[in-house]
């Protein structure tokens, strides 16, 4: 008999970061390695279940960033030749550690990684690797989430509501683009929720998303059933919300399975390991080292003696931390089912680049939860669209402002590293109402000018720049582009305010931001 | 962070990468000193990270890293290359969690001016209002003294789950006047809406089960004897 129902959403985004007036960025290194380690292996897994028709359903939330770079012909080009420079490098690798009994089988590990990458990136999915994705919900495997233009943290901006519905209307219009019908469910970025978000998000739609516990359980009034079934607010948008037991499982980045000694180890890579006349051609501008995605080592233990990595001590880990997993959701369900009136659902929500990229061996775990459940009748796995339509009717309750950063509130994006930023965005939406305000009409060359406003108000705002500029990392990229979408967007606000229009510079930056083509500044009007 | 990756850096990248890290290094040291140091301040960084409990937002972090350039920008401090200010005069205040709310402004420079000619004029300082009504009056409030040049706090506020507005105020003796104020805000709860004794017996087990202690949702409000605790900034 079923007691419990798992659902499995993986949040995959990555900040636009698409940098065409270089030959190569360092940036876009970051969607390279998530399409090598995690999007593409992902796809491999979903191919794999389906061939051997052991069930399973994930609900996928894909940022409208994200799904800009991926349909990206300049990216997918440069995806591309990374991977034939990955390739030479596991060439080179071979030749180097081949005949190492310990790093030999690796190194043709990478090589082989890197080839599969290469024919599936190409040729299976001719680079389309959205439409790859859309199959799979066709099938009913997935459930596909929009979320956020730009992952703006939107508690931030509720004293704009036109700027929290130009995040959601951008981000609607996006998926209709890429996958052809609307979006029902909505990833709220970095779970930041605040009561009357569900309003706008109604307004486009959309029906259901997904809050953090801390926010559910402050709701009002406090859910009957804890984290065990979603609330509906009082507009009937559905809030689900993320379950703690089963998160942090995975989350602890000390006590979670990917701590575990077995698995590889992250951080060691030949890019800081070997002297830079080997790995030159393969790190930034030959000479800032970089991860090449070669480690060889296993996470053993907090030094930096590691022991080598063992691919099959791993995946025999992998499966048991499958088993450990569904066995304490099975014994949660158990307790919690004994109180409800229904079987308890517990949401997992996690970011999809933590399978694969920083958990190497994470697909391999979430392969063998799907192949273990299937052996079991006390857990299925449900999409939130399925579990929605199985269970429609839920306790009234209005979630809490909240967060899943530390805290449980905004903290994370709003501290003295990042506090600086809201002056200018601030000040940037509220010109860019009045620019929506003042020039209802427009069509032409002052159209396009307007909408590049629109887009350069929508890039300051991702919630990833100021969480870079918080914890240090490529934290002067970050700022660069805040800083680049301040500037360019006063640019064009002083054009307009006297009406000269600089049109080849204009041109250059649509084709530098190019995100949202079919972007309508009069997402920012005022709502009556 | 390891010894390979920081011995990837120069000596003067080094040396700035302990600086941003709060470590008075005496000039001259060898490299292996200065790694070594290096080393122990990302230890202690390490713990304290992990006893902060934040391991979601810690993991995400990794996507992003890639280069030792994450070490040496972690080193650069620059000041951000746009315009501060707008030259306008406004308040704005966000709340960043049940305690905290972040507040910045400015005054117009002709504003300053005008306000500084007229006789009387001591300074501004910024009024929380509890509860604003539609004629701009609050239940209560404190006031809180801030400096010409100072453009941004982060104001304590003693009650959550309560709706707050910040004005911008210019002092003139005992007289004053509100020359800006915020939107209205409510701070968020941090404790159940329905008190724990009130919760019934299946409803609490199930809250338990939700790990409400683990998420440290507390029962009863923190009642705190200061109103301002002041700003993080210098």
């Amino acid at each position: 008999m079923q007691t419990g129902t798992i659902a499995l959403v993986l949040n995959a985004h990555l900040p636009f970061v698409r940098q065409p007036d270089y030959p190569r960025f360092l940036e876009e290194r970051w969607l390279f390695e998530s399409l090598s380690e995690t999007y593409l292996p992902l796809l491999r897994l979903f191919a794999r279940l389906e061939a051997e028709h052991i069930p399973w359903k994930l609900t996928m939330a894909i940022s409208p960033t994200l799904q800009a770079m991926l349909s990206d012909k300049l990216l997918r080009e440069r995806y591309s030749s990374w991977l034939e420079t990955q390739l030479e490098l596991a060439e080179r690798e071979l030749a180097r550690v081949g005949s190492d009994p310990v790093q030999g089988p690796l190194a043709r590990m990478y090589h082989d990684l890197y080839r599969q990458n290469l024919e599936d990136f190409n040729v299976l999915h001719g680079g389309n690797i959205l439409g790859a994705i859309d199959f799979y919900f066709k099938k009913g495997r997935l459930d596909l989430l929009t979320s956020g233009a730009t992952q703006a943290f939107l508690p931030i901006y509720r004293c704009f509501p036109e700027a929290v519905a130009a995040q959601v209307e951008a981000s609607v219009v996006s998926y209709r683009a890429t996958f052809g019908r609307s979006p029902s469910g909505f990833w709220m970025p970095q779970l930041g929720w605040y009561p009357g978000v569900e309003s706008i998000l109604a307004a486009y739609g959309l029906s259901y998303s997904v809050v953090s516990t801390r926010g559910a359980m402050l709701g009002k009034p406090t859910p009957k059933a804890g984290s065990y079934a979603p609330v509906a607010c009082p507009n009937g948008f559905t809030a689900f919300v993320r379950d703690v037991a089963a998160t942090e499982a995975v989350w602890s980045e000390t006590e979670g399975y990917p701590a575990d000694p077995a698995y590889r180890d992250f951080y060691r890579d030949i890019g800081f390991d070997l002297p830079l006349d080997y790995v030159g051609p393969y790190v930034e501008q030959g000479q800032i080292r970089t991860f090449t995605g070669f480690k060889y080592w296993a996470v053993t233990g907090p030094g930096d003696d590691k022991k080598p990595y063992d691919p099959e001590l791993a995946s025999a880990k992998a499966v048991e931390h499958a088993e450990n997993f569904l066995y304490n959701r099975a014994r949660q369900a158990r307790k919690a089912a004994a109180l409800m009136d229904r079987p308890p659902l517990m949401v997992a929500p996690y970011d999809a680049e933590l399978f694969g990229h920083w958990w190497f061996e994470g697909i391999q775990w979430l392969e063998a939860l799907f192949r273990k459940a299937q052996g079991t009748s006390e857990l299925a796995f449900t999409t939130l669209a399925e579990y929605k339509k199985n269970w429609p009717d839920n306790q009234e309750s209005l979630p809490e402002f909240s967060s899943w950063g530390d805290g449980g509130y905004a903290g994370i994006w709003l501290e003295k590293a990042n506090d600086w930023v809201y002056r200018h965005t601030f000040k940037m939406i509220e010109r860019m109402i009045e620019l929506a305000e003042r020039f209802p009409n427009e069509s032409g060359l002052r159209e396009r000018v307007l909408n590049q406003a629109a887009r350069e108000v929508l890039l300051s705002q991702a919630a990833d720049w100021p969480f870079l500029l918080r914890s240090g990392k490529s934290g002067s990229f970050a700022r660069k582009q805040i800083e680049d979408a301040v500037t360019n967007f006063n640019r064009i606000y002083e054009m307009l305010c006297a009406n000269t229009v600089g049109t080849e510079w204009l041109t250059r930056l649509e084709k530098r931001n190019n995100i949202f083509p079919s972007i309508n500044y009069r997402i920012f009007r005022r709502k009556r | 962070m390891n010894v390979e990756r920081l011995n990837g850096l120069s000596l003067e990248a080094l040396y700035a990468l302990a600086e941003k890290m709060g470590l008075d290094l005496p000039a001259g040291l060898e490299r292996v000193f200065v790694v070594e140091a290096v080393l122990e301040a990302f230890d202690e960084d390490n713990e304290e990270r992990r006893a902060s409990g934040d391991a979601a937002i810690h993991i995400e972090e990794k996507k992003f890293s890639g280069s030792e350039l994450d070490e040496i920008d972690a080193s650069l401090d620059a000041a951000p290359c746009i315009v501060g200010r707008y030259n306008e005069t406004v308040i704005h205040c966000v709340p960043r969690d049940h305690e905290w709310a972040f507040a910045f402004w400015d005054v117009r420079d002709d504003e300053q001016d005008l306000l500084k000619a007229e006789g009387g004029f001591s300074g501004f300082f910024l009024r929380v209002v509890k509860n604003p009504s539609h004629d701009g009056k609050g239940s209560s409030g404190f006031d809180i003294p801030v400096e010409d040049d100072d453009n941004h706090w982060y104001i304590h506020l003693p009650e959550q789950d309560t709706v707050y507005r910040l004005d911008l105020c210019a002092r003139f003796g005992a007289k004053f006047r509100p020359i800006a104020h915020s939107h209205a805000f409510r701070t968020p709860r941090s404790v159940l809406t329905t008190a724990d004794d009130g919760l019934e017996p299946k409803q609490a087990a199930l809250a338990g089960l939700s790990g409400i202690d683990h998420l440290m949702i507390q029962n009863l409000p923190d009642r705190h004897p200061s109103r301002i605790l002041g700003g993080f900034d210098d």
